[in-house]
């Protein structure tokens, strides 16, 4: 689910981008890639089996 | 290099993310193998990758237009990154099938490296950012309105297909079946 709403909120972000205001497009944006950023270390729970 | 060859530069960049995501559905489609969260991730990312693109078209090349790109760029190499780790041992034989002899994951990683060379080769040419008075078309033109559209309906297309893959709840560790249509049957 929380993929479809990442993929949903790019969308929106880029046709506000192309049709909105800016500082709404770069805020939206940040917003977006610290979604991006918290959904990756949610599901990178997974141990690395490596051994350096 | 002028605002005019940077703004089209960012609408071939825009080809090119169209490209990726197009090539991603190639596989989902044709070879009929469903994107991992991870990959899903990738994919994200590499759909936020147009969002400073977009803008440069629209508002004129800006620094802070090539960042946005950038920290997309780089948090999508973080995540490809990490896949290909968690497949490196030897025996492991990776997630799906593999393309020209990388999985489609490290094959994101090289594109997520070369768009940060690109953008910080692209951002080298100062002169982009100055108004040099040239008369430049509306919202770049019909090419790169193409180029935009092109990638917002193929991010639009991926909110469609991922609600289908994942449903309304988390989406599996190795999906082999679209969960709505699933439950539909």
């Amino acid at each position: 689910m929380e993929f479809t709403l990442l993929f949903l909120a790019t969308a929106i972000v880029m046709v506000i981008a192309w049709r909105g205001p800016r500082p709404l497009a770069l805020g939206l944006f940040g917003a977006v890639l610290i979604a991006c950023v918290a959904t990756y270390l949610h599901h990178a729970t997974d141990t690395l089996k490596l051994s350096f | 290099m002028t605002q005019a060859r940077a703004i089209t530069l960012n609408a071939l960049s825009l080809y090119a993310v169209a490209l990726v995501l197009a090539a991603a559905y190639a596989a989902q489609f044709i070879v009929h193998e469903l994107p991992c969260p991870l990959c899903l991730l990738q994919r994200i990312l590499f759909a936020a990758l147009a969002v400073g693109p977009i803008l440069n078209i629209r508002f004129g090349p800006r620094p802070s237009h090539y960042a946005m790109s950038l920290l997309a760029a780089v948090a999508g190499a973080a995540a490809s990154t990490r896949q290909v780790l968690l497949h490196i041992l030897p025996g492991d034989a990776g997630y799906g099938s593999a393309l020209l002899g990388y999985h489609y994951y490290t094959w994101a990683l090289i594109g997520f490296i070369a768009a940060i060379i690109l953008i910080a080769a692209v951002m080298l040419f100062d002169r982009q950012f100055e108004d040099d008075g040239a008369v430049l078309p509306a919202t770049g033109g019909i090419f790169a309105q193409i180029a935009v559209w092109l990638v917002i309906m193929l991010t639009v297309a991926n909110v469609v297909t991922t609600l289908l893959e994942c449903g309304f709840g988390a989406c599996a560790d190795n999906p082999l079946v679209y969960e709505m249509l699933e439950r539909a049957a």
